[in-house]
């Protein structure tokens, strides 16, 4: 079996890195972005199973990836962080079909968790 | 003394004048009129004189006994008849003329009654019955003439007195009123003239003799409110720096939020993969640990910055050395924002007097607003240079960006008032326009939409004396 396929996508450097070496651990294949653009051309050439992306970004911002995974791949589970947790963003979130939504900071294993239920579904 | 007190006074003054005028008019109208009384009992004495002088006549060319008995008669009718109007002649001709007049015509009566009553009439008694007649007629006459020039001396009298106080009346109440209007505009004008500078932010005072009337209590009360105004604002900028610190703590919350959540991710990693981490890998995670709190220790720096109420600490300093260190500062956000620096820095320039973080920070806004305001790239003109007043020198910060709308322009240094959406908290220029008064200087803009801006300000130069 292949491994499951992880995007990460989060300005912030360390979030990607620790990210990836937390879950490449479980045996993912994790690829790392600081912003969104190289994420989407990316996504455009490859399936992922799990993208995770931060909220608030440069450029493009995570609703934006959220919408372009689904309209991609609408079975490919959506993750997003955000350190500007309010409701209104949760419930944006919930409403472009979004599988989890975590509040920074983050427990790595609780992403974990996470993702595992995303891919058992 | 107060200006309601002068009016009031020069007021009393000249109702004083006029009512003596008037008591003075009325007195030689009495006096006129006693005059013109005596003159009509005069007539009347010198027609009863001439019908003697008639009667006598007669007497003289007919030898007729009852002429002489007529101007007896005539002669009683007549003091009589000055016995009668006595007060009203002793008031015009005075107590000696009616006397002599009495006397006048007791010896013309004695004369009468002596040549009535004589059978041996001769000569020498017909010249004195002529000249006592004559000479009452004369006296008679006298008197008339005089009392007539009387009248009229008193009338031209009256006329010109009349004349000149009516134009005493008149230039007091001109230079009166003159010098009370001139005062209270000259006040109002300095009055104005501080409304409109306070209004402009300079709050100073009206200097030199406040008198102690109403402009002066109004004077003193500006004063007062200008100073308070000053003593006030350090308050309003610092209080409303305190009250935009809620809105700040919510930027500073997420700005933490990151730092905090890559920390705490380090750590979970670092533990979680310990064992397989050799040496230098542990020491980096350390490192980044380390990175991390820095940004958080930046951050909070900056936020007790800016709560800070902080003395300007002026000093001797070289602008350009300021500009250049400001550079430095900035250079990273200049160049990924694809931004061109010209400096334009004039040699030579005299050193100014004030404090470098605080002017510093003024052209960090500064620059920071020029590269907000290009955000597809642009040239950043920077230049120094003598100012357009004397004992100033003048920098400018000019971008090719956006530009400010018109509509803005009055408002750009209002605090809170931002142009860039929640990316601002509308404080940078506020902040900056307080510094820069604080250093007596000015600070200005002009700005076209599509062409860019120009922030420029004015410094006071160092002199020895400070």
């Amino acid at each position: 079996m292949s491994k499951y396929r992880i995007m990460v996508v989060d300005d912030e450097k360390i979030v990607g890195d620790m990210a990836k070496m937390s879950l490449e651990q479980e045996g993912y294949a994790v690829e790392t972005f600081l912003n969104a653009e190289p994420a989407l051309s990316r996504l455009k050439e490859e399936k992922f199973d799990v993208v995770v992306t931060d909220y608030k970004m440069k450029g493009i911002d995570g609703m934006e990836v959220l919408r372009t995974v689904k309209k991609l791949y609408p079975e490919t589970k959506v993750i997003m962080i955000t350190a500007f947790a309010n409701l209104d963003t949760a419930i944006e979130a919930l409403r472009g079909d979004v599988h989890d939504f975590f509040p920074k900071p983050v427990k790595i294993k609780e992403l974990k968790a996470s993702i595992q239920r995303a891919l058992s579904k | 003394m107060k200006i309601e007190h002068k009016i009031i006074l020069s007021n009393v003054f000249n109702v004083a004048l006029i009512v003596l005028i008037g008591l003075f008019a009325f007195q030689n109208l009495n006096l006129m009129l006693t005059k013109l009384r005596f003159v009509e009992i005069a007539d009347d004495l010198n027609a009863s004189f001439l019908e003697m002088r008639l009667s006598e006549k007669n007497f003289f060319l007919y030898k007729d006994e009852a002429a002489l008995f007529d101007i007896r008669e005539k002669i009683d009718k007549t003091v009589e008849s000055i016995g009668l109007v006595k007060n009203d002649v002793v008031r015009a001709v005075g107590e000696k003329n009616f006397e002599l007049l009495n006397l006048h015509l007791k010896s013309y009566s004695d004369v009468v009654e002596e040549m009535r009553k004589s059978a041996n009439r001769n000569l020498q008694m017909e010249a004195k019955l002529r000249t006592e007649g004559k000479k009452l007629k004369e006296f008679s006459e006298n008197i008339t003439h005089l009392e007539r020039t009387g009248v009229n001396d008193i009338i031209s009298n009256s006329k010109r007195i009349l004349f000149y106080s009516f134009w005493a009346i008149f230039l007091s109440a001109i230079v009166v009123s003159h010098f009370i209007s001139q005062k209270i505009l000259r006040s109002l004008r300095e009055i104005e003239n501080l409304a409109m500078s306070i209004s402009e932010g300079n709050f100073r005072k009206i200097e030199g003799i406040i008198l102690n009337d109403e402009l002066g209590a109004v004077i003193k009360a500006i004063n007062f409110m200008s100073e308070e105004l000053r003593n006030r604002e350090e308050q309003i900028i610092q209080s409303k720096k305190l009250a935009s610190l809620g809105v700040l703590t919510a930027g500073v919350a997420h700005e933490l939020t990151n730092p905090l959540n890559n920390i705490s991710m380090i750590a979970q990693t670092y533990t979680e993969l310990y064992d397989k981490l050799n040496r230098e890998e542990r020491i980096e995670f350390m490192n980044k640990v380390e990175g991390e709190t820095e940004r958080i220790k930046e951050i909070v720096r900056n936020l007790l910055d800016f709560s800070k109420p902080k003395e300007a600490n002026l000093k001797k300093t070289n602008i350009n050395e300021i500009i250049s260190k400001t550079l430095n500062l900035v250079q990273n956000m200049i160049d990924i924002s694809n931004i061109e620096t010209r400096l334009n820095l004039k040699d030579g320039l005299p050193p100014l007097f004030i404090d470098e973080h605080q002017i510093q920070q003024v052209l960090v806004n500064l620059i920071t607003n020029a590269v907000q305001a290009m955000s597809g790239g642009g040239v950043l003109f920077i230049s120094s240079r003598d100012g357009s007043s004397s004992g100033f020198v003048e920098v400018t910060v000019m971008d090719t960006g956006k530009g400010i709308p018109p509509e803005f322009l009055p408002h750009i240094f209002d605090p809170f008032f931002s142009t860039k959406g929640v990316g601002g908290t509308g404080l940078g220029l506020s902040v900056s326009y307080g510094i820069i008064k604080k250093h007596k200087g000015d600070i200005r803009v002009e700005s076209k939409v599509g062409v860019g801006t120009t922030f420029t300000i004015e410094l006071p130069v160092y002199k020895e004396e400070k």
